[in-house]
């Protein structure tokens, strides 16, 4: 119990510091580390090859993704509103959630699960337990999201693909004679002695 | 031990934080960090309840985990088009703030 109390408040710190850090990189790396306390949680619920997945590919792969991107656009987020109540109606809204939801998780109790019965049924959520169940049960689902997975790289890859002009050859070779031509016209510098030279 | 109602009281505060952070982020690619949050809240209570039924049935537990397994290939997807989608976006406006989209509804 003493264990959940620590994981959930580093989570909920971590999920805070998503909302309500300025700085893009800083609210992606919190993020980073409520999926890590999330891992933790996920091997205490005898889960452990998701527990790997987690840090693999989604605190690995997608946070790095995201990393990237931000980087790659220099996000800045402006702040300054025109109805800033809005922001504090949103706040309250959530609040007033989360209360909810807790308190009717709460209300609801259950009888808390045998460990022992649970670990024997899960086998530790290994691996071979899990294919089984994703082959046969979720067969649908597999091959779904195989498509979707295709349809993913080919959707990213012609987004994010330039437009190329149909001369682009000629204008890339006039503009790197229109340079040369510059550089031969300064005097003195080490470019002159190459381009002659060529 | 944790009773599975703790597990399923986080879950919901976490979801909860990244519907505010949906609701009050301004740019494109920080409300795409809320629902990754959004998305993990749910597999926890997913795994949550699959712990909580794994003694009631032979494959009821890990049915549970093996859904978290495709909701986590489902958010891989969504992260890669939804960043090229933004990348696209960036590149004609210089900026991601959903505001500045305004123009962009039927």
């Amino acid at each position: 119990m003493v264990t959940f109390a620590l994981l959930a408040a580093v989570s909920v710190v971590g999920a805070l510091g998503v909302v309500l850090l300025r700085q893009p990189i800083h609210a992606a790396l919190a993020l980073v580390g409520t999926l890590l306390t999330l891992a933790v949680f996920f091997v205490t619920l005898q889960a452990h090859f998701l527990a790997a997945i987690q840090v693999i590919v989604y605190a690995g792969a997608i946070m790095v993704l995201f990393l990237f991107v931000i980087m790659l656009l220099n996000v800045e987020e402006q702040h300054a509103g025109a109805r800033p109540w809005l922001r504090w109606l949103a706040y309250g809204v959530g609040v007033l959630a989360a209360a909810g939801l807790i308190v009717g998780a709460l209300a609801d109790p259950r009888q808390i699960p045998d460990p022992a019965l649970a670990r024997a049924a899960l086998r530790g959520g290994n691996a071979g337990l899990i294919a089984e169940v994703l082959f046969v049960d979720f067969m649908l689902a597999f091959q779904l999201v195989g498509v979707l997975l295709l349809t993913a790289m080919v959707g990213a890859v012609a987004l994010v693909q330039r437009p190329q002009p149909p001369s682009a050859g000629a204008i890339s070779a006039e503009a790197r004679e229109a340079g040369l031509k510059e550089r031969r016209g300064r005097p003195g510098s080490p470019e002159v002695v190459e381009a002659g030279g060529r | 031990m944790v009773p599975t109602e703790a597990y399923v009281a986080l879950s919901g505060v976490l979801f909860s934080i990244g519907a505010v952070g949906v609701l009050t982020r301004r740019s494109a690619i920080m409300i795409f960090l809320s629902v990754e949050l959004m998305l993990n809240a749910a597999n926890l209570a997913l795994v949550a309840y699959a712990y909580h039924w794994a003694g009631t049935g032979a494959l009821t537990g890990i049915s549970g985990q093996t859904a978290v397994f495709i909701i986590l290939s489902v958010a891989a997807a969504e992260v890669a088009i939804g960043l090229g989608i933004l990348v696209a976006i960036f590149r004609n406006r210089a900026s991601t703030d959903v505001n500045a989209l305004a123009e962009v509804r039927l």
